[in-house]
């Protein structure tokens, strides 16, 4: 990408600026909470439990306790807080029993890491390996519990709905129209099964977390590799029982999050370290290993989607049901599973639909937020189950989806009716289609030509939808100050971790100010005592909401700024405007003043002075939105929808396996384009996040439910050689009425249906319908041995938990 | 998660012996006392408190730790301190001169090739070693030189426009 | 990592030897990407660590005509990677050092690392059986020399007893006409150990040599097969009857990396693949 192609119409918004960190994280001054050193720190260090569900019978502390150097020793017996965004059902330390293989059982604060380990060494605890529950179906049989107290677990009521007596953390539904009926009038009901395995985050840097808590007060100082401070503050009051005035919370430079950062991790563990250790601040830091086998990883999940369709291929009804293996703990994950219920099928028009999702409990490593929220998951299920429909429909693809996909006057299945400022999935759609030179599905003969020659080619696409999955009363904000010289310094409460937030909120300040991108400071160093309130940097809604707040802030300044500089140029406020760091009267210019001379107050010649130091604040809290009905599923649970769409060709070697992508051409209604370097960077990074886990990546349990790959060398990302070829990124601008310029958020979307046109791509070139990711090498090549045309989740042998 | 340890339960007191060290890192002679089991990247942000170079893995697997050593690029979390006696060593903090970016540092930025920046300092040294040896690598050299980098964030390609900016610019500009 | 060792440089071999057979907890290290990861996850308890690197005779990496080629212990891959020499006369060691974990890990691996580390999957193995690479062994009792397809006795284990260490590598002159490949297949294009490797070669007379990793508990020359090749004489005909009946002399297992069915099919494709190859006629 070295010319910018695209243009913007605007002065500073849409302009391929620099990222305003990229100076420090080049010459490695970007100091991340892993490089921090504070006065007095100790190091500590995780006993993880070897077994997937055992009885801790007990644990001899005494031999680390002696060691010199050591500092704090706990284990579960030492703490009964509780932890949970949504459903309080974690201990910091396991306790009485470990409900996965990963669980903390014990942990050591020392001088140094090295001490710190070799106490970890020295505890002896003794285990009474008990039966675990390995996948969705064990669980749903209900014969052992992974919660035996679910009833009792506090949780959100009307939102979540954990199942008496079972492993279910929430059953969540959704329902519209007249499903039998729908079922019944169709020509065709088609009924398929899916499945994907849990997949890691990795962030280069690992989770980490510093604490130091005050012996002789509430007062606890966090700093954290964190992406939701104001979150990590509410929990920590909740969970230890003190307000949140007591909690600090600061955030230096973030090393990815991908929403494994979005909740609270190690700070409990952390805290309860420092309070041990008398107050010393405490550094909790996850080895790579740790970073796999004890944090938490995206969800497996199996779909069943039943689909009744018309011979034309009108889609009348869908039936999905999502089992979400979410393993020991709810996290963050029992929300992944709530977000499903109306956003599960896609961009379609359905008028009747149904979805069931449940979130499982089985002893895996537990699941949290990951880049999709669900959606890269929910749409393996769904965008495979159109292209097989239109398989057996015999219409293309594409002429299918066009009639059913969703349009101004078409309502999603949460009943939320689309317009034009919505955006449009169909323009994404056309715009990849024809980028990539489809010109309908390959003929038999044309595969058997290709076969011979031991490479097969492949064209597929697949659409996504995605809205921010958050609480109704999500709220932004932004304070800004100017400084005496014009330039501004800005305060959010979001978090730059890596996608650009700082950028793109500067960019927006500076066209509204009409200031040059240098002067508009942002401040990289979060401090939940200073920054003002952001829910948490997710569900790419930074931009939108973050943006609205950012306007609303820069336009109060204007009107403080007008206000005095109207009685310094002795007129009315209507009468002016500004640009290029000056207030000028509109009849005539040469009345004007700087910023400069206005920002810490205005002193006439006499020196009597008038107003006073310029700062503003703006606030955005989430415009419309309703809680879902618990039944039904219908409310309006989303801000902003971002459509879009991918397309691939590939290249199979067929007596090898091996997937060679070409190209992939992605589209994404955005509305208003920001920083186009910013987007690009955040379509390649996802899509190649999303080939990984389309072709690569996947847990692997063992049958004791240990996991088998808790390091790189094999769980594996893509690396440079494994790029495609080339990446085209197109960018539609339908804009959003209530957004920023019109702009909506891309962050997540550009990993969404990435498998899902992969594995379209597959069938097309192979004529074999892939049900189960990752679509590796071996599971090709044993696919195509196999001589049966659906590879269904039944015919894949020991991948990852959901056998 | 680590074999058991219980071969560990007697505190193992052999005792370090220290070692003396003497090498040059970033062009400034560095002589310090270490112990033996001190691995290099533990060396450089600990002892000499260059804290650029960064741990991801700790296996030799990711590259973030990447530094150049006696001019080849090398993954310094695998190395002991006391292997490096009497060796060249080059970090991120080397790359400008004379408080001006170099070359490959205003690519990586203008290409935005990195987004959060903690692999970054490990593919500037890995790019560096490779422009320092073949000035006018093929995509596959780059490819070669750089896919022991991982980066979960830019998806590569904006990192290989940089890298390849930086050759022609280097070439132009430097004229090597 | 736990260890808390003495380090020692000896710069005369029988120092080093009878330092290891001396310090009962001590390793050498070369290279360091195996030992210092084994040291990382506290898999040893090293006392004393032993660096060869400058060993004098670790440092020799040559090729004489007649006599062969010379690999010292201190040789990195990376340097075997860019020896026009290995390129021309042992192509197949050269693409296995190529495709050996990531550029930086090159840097610092070296051969004699690999095969002492006795991966059942190591790379470097397969190419150097198929050219009857000798291992020279330094011990307390003298110097020996083994065949490496006798030096692998289990999974990462090899005959060196007690106080030996291996010195170099050699491997014999090939002569004129001879050809090689190695092809493994991986589960990602960038750094992975080999899911299946094969070490194919073609010797002057026209006898096949086939040597292949991560289908046995260790790396190894298929003697069998290459006689029954041989009997047959090599042709198009004979390569898609070897591909096949290489089923019958190999059993792997599956693991996390693989399953044993995609090794075995993996095996006759990187086997047909590489022998059309050097017999001139591509799939």
């Amino acid at each position: 990408m070295d010319e910018k192609r695209y243009q913007s119409k605007h002065k500073r918004v849409g302009q391929a600026y620099d990222r305003k960190d990229a100076r420090e994280k080049v010459t490695g001054q970007a100091i991340y909470t892993y490089d921090l050193e504070l006065p007095g720190m100790l190091h500590a260090r995780c006993l993880l439990s070897p077994y997937a569900r055992a009885k801790i019978v007990s644990i001899d502390t005494s031999k680390a306790k002696a060691l010199p150097g050591v500092r704090a020793v706990l284990c579960g017996e030492d703490s009964d807080i509780l932890v949970g965004l949504y459903m309080q059902d974690k201990r910091v330390l396991a306790k009485g029993e470990t409900r996965y293989q990963g669980d903390v059982v014990a942990a050591v604060a020392a001088d140094d890491e090295e001490t710190a380990e070799r106490a970890i060494a020295l505890l002896d605890v003794v285990y009474e390996p008990l039966q675990p529950v390995h996948d969705v179906d064990e669980a749903l049989e209900a014969k052992i519990l992974v919660h035996e107290d679910i009833n009792d677990l506090k949780h959100y009521v009307g939102v979540f709905f954990p199942q008496k007596d079972s492993n279910i953390a929430s059953w969540n539904k959704s329902k519209k129209g007249d499903l039998e009926k729908a079922f019944e009038e169709s020509d065709l009901q088609v009924v398929n099964e899916f499945s994907l395995p849990a997949v890691a985050h990795v962030p280069m840097e690992t989770h980490v977390a510093i604490v130091q808590a005050d012996p002789f007060s509430n007062k606890i100082r966090i700093w954290a590799s964190a992406q939701s401070p104001f979150a990590i503050r509410q929990i920590m009051a909740d969970s230890f029982g003190i307000s949140e005035s007591d909690v600090e919370v600061h955030i230096p430079y973030v090393g990815g999050g991908f929403g494994g950062k979005a909740g609270i991790h190690l700070e409990p563990l952390a805290t309860l370290l420092s309070k041990a250790a008398g107050g010393a601040p405490v550094k909790v830091r996850a080895t790579r290993e740790q970073e796999f086998n004890q944090l938490p990883t995206r969800a497996g999940m199996r779909g069943r989607i039943k689909t009744g369709v018309n011979l034309d291929g009108k889609i009348n009804a869908v039936q999905a049901v999502y089992d979400w293996d979410s393993g020991a703990y709810a996290d963050y994950g029992v929300n992944v599973g709530k977000t499903a219920v109306y956003s599960g099928l896609g961009p379609y028009a359905v008028d009747n639909a149904c979805i069931d999702s449940k979130t499982i409990y089985t002893n895996k490593v537990f699941s949290t937020a990951y880049r999709g929220f669900g959606h890269l998951e929910t749409h393996w299920s769904i965008e495979r189950q159109i292209d097989i429909l239109s398989q057996r429909l015999g219409i293309d693809p594409y002429e299918f989806r066009m009639m059913n996909l969703l349009e101004p006057g078409k309502h999603t299945i949460s009943g939320e009716l689309v317009t034009k400022s919505t955006g449009s999935v169909k323009e994404c759609l056309t715009a990849v289609v024809k980028e990539i030179g489809w010109t309908g599905r390959k003929t038999e003969e044309e595969r058997q030509r290709e076969w011979k020659t031991g490479k097969v080619r492949g064209k597929g696409f697949a659409v996504l939808q995605k809205a921010p999955a958050m609480p109704a009363n999500t709220a932004s904000s932004a304070i800004i100050q100017m400084n005496g010289d014009g330039r501004v310094r800005m305060m959010i409460g979001g978090v730059d971790i890596g996608q650009g937030a700082n950028t793109a909120m500067a960019q927006i300040a500076a066209q509204e100010l009409d200031l040059p991108i240098e002067y508009i400071n942002v401040m990289t160093e979060i401090d939940t005592r200073a920054n003002p309130y952001d829910w948490n940097t997710v569900a790419s809604k930074l931009t939108f909401m973050g943006g609205n707040a950012v306007i609303k802030a820069c336009r109060e300044l204007l009107d403080k700024m007008k206000a005095i500089a109207a009685q310094a140029l002795k007129t009315e406020p209507e009468y002016l405007a500004h640009a290029n760091g000056e207030v000028y009267h509109v009849h005539n210019p040469e009345r004007r003043i700087s910023y400069a001379k206005i920002a810490l107050g205005y002193m006439y010649p006499n020196g009597t002075s008038i107003g006073g130091p310029l700062m503003a604040t703006g606030t955005y809290i989430a415009d419309g939105l309703t809680n879902l009905d618990p039944e039904t599923g219908q409310g309006s649970p989303a801000l902003v929808w971002t459509f879009g769409a991918h397309a691939v060709d590939i290249e199979i070697d067929v007596e090898t396996g091996n997937i060679d992508v070409l190209k992939v051409v992605s589209a994404f209604d955005v509305g208003q384009v920001i920083n186009e370097k910013l987007i690009y960077g955040q379509i390649c990074g996802g899509v190649v996040q999303g080939l990984g886990s389309a072709i690569l990546e996947g847990y692997k349990f063992n049958e004791d439910v240990r996991l088998m790959n808790p390091s790189f060398t094999d769980n594996k990302i893509p690396t440079m050689k494994d790029m495609p070829k080339e990446i085209v990124a197109i960018y539609i601008e339908n804009p959003q009425m209530n957004g920023p310029y019109g702009a909506r958020g891309v962050a997540e979307h550009p990993m969404i249906s990435v498998p899902s046109a992969v594995g379209n791509a597959v069938y097309d070139a192979l004529g074999i319908n892939f049900h189960v990711l990752p679509l590796s090498p071996e599971a090709i090549v044993l696919g195509i041995q196999s001589g049966k045309k659906s590879i269904l989740c039944t015919d894949v042998d020991c991948l990852p938990g959901l056998h | 998660m680590d074999k058991d340890c219980s071969m560990y339960t007697e505190h193992v007191e052999s005792g370090k012996r220290k070692v003396t060290l003497s090498m040059t890192v970033n062009g400034r002679p560095v002589v310090r006392d270490v112990d033996p089991n001190m691995t290099l990247l533990h060396f450089l942000r600990d002892n000499l408190k260059l804290f650029g170079t960064k741990e991801a893995c700790g296996e030799g697997e990711c590259g973030a730790c990447t530094i150049i050593m006696n001019g080849k690029a090398v993954t310094s979390c695998i190395i002991l301190a006391v292997e490096a006696e009497g060796a060249q060593i080059t970090t991120v903090e080397g790359l400008a001169k004379d408080g001006k970016l170099s070359i490959l540092q205003e690519e990586f930025i203008s290409q935005d090739a990195l987004q959060c920046g903690f692999c970054t300092p490990g593919f500037l040294m890995s790019t560096r070693a490779l422009l320092d040896s073949n000035p006018n690598p093929t995509d596959e050299e780059i490819m070669e030189a750089l896919s022991g980098n991982l980066c979960r964030c830019t998806g590569y390609i904006p990192i290989m426009n940089a890298v390849k900016r930086t050759a022609e610019r280097e070439r132009k500009e430097l004229g090597s | 990592m736990i260890s808390r060792f003495t380090y020692f440089k000896p710069h005369n071999l029988n120092e080093a030897v009878q330092y290891l057979e001396k310090e009962e907890k001590s390793f050498v290290l070369a290279g360091g990407t195996d030992i210092m990861i084994l040291l990382r996850r506290n898999l040893i308890n090293a006392e004393h660590i032993v660096d060869i690197k400058a060993l004098p005779e670790t440092a020799a990496f040559e090729f004489v005509e007649g006599a062969g080629l010379t690999i010292g212990a201190s040789v990195v891959v990376n340097r075997v990677v860019d020896s026009e020499v290995v390129k021309a006369k042992y192509p197949a060691l050269h693409q296995a050092a190529a495709s050996l974990a990531s550029f930086q890990l090159r840097n610092r691996a070296t051969v004699v690392g690999n095969i002492c580390n006795a991966s059942p999957g190591a790379d470097l193995p397969p190419a150097l059986l198929v050219y009857d690479a000798v291992v020279n062994i330094s011990g307390p009792q003298g110097n020996r020399q083994v065949p490496l397809h006798q030096f692998f006795t289990g999974v990462k284990r090899t005959v060196l007893q007690r106080g030996e260490l291996v010195v170099s590598l050699q491997l014999p002159d090939p002569g004129e006409g001879d050809k090689s490949i190695y092809l493994r297949q991986a589960r990602l294009r960038g750094h992975d150990l080999a899911t299946v490797g094969v070490a194919s070669r073609i010797k002057p007379d026209g006898k096949v040599a086939i040597g292949i990793c991560a289908v046995a508990p260790t790396p190894k020359r298929l003697f069998a097969l290459e006689d029954q090749i041989n009997e047959r004489g090599l042709s198009q005909e004979t390569v898609e009857w070897a591909a096949d009946e290489i089923h019958q002399h190999i059993h792997p297992i599956s693991d996390v990396r693989s399953s044993a069915l995609y090794r075995l099919q993996m095996a006759s494709v990187l086997l047909k693949r590489g022998l059309l190859n050097l017999i001139g006629k591509e799939d």
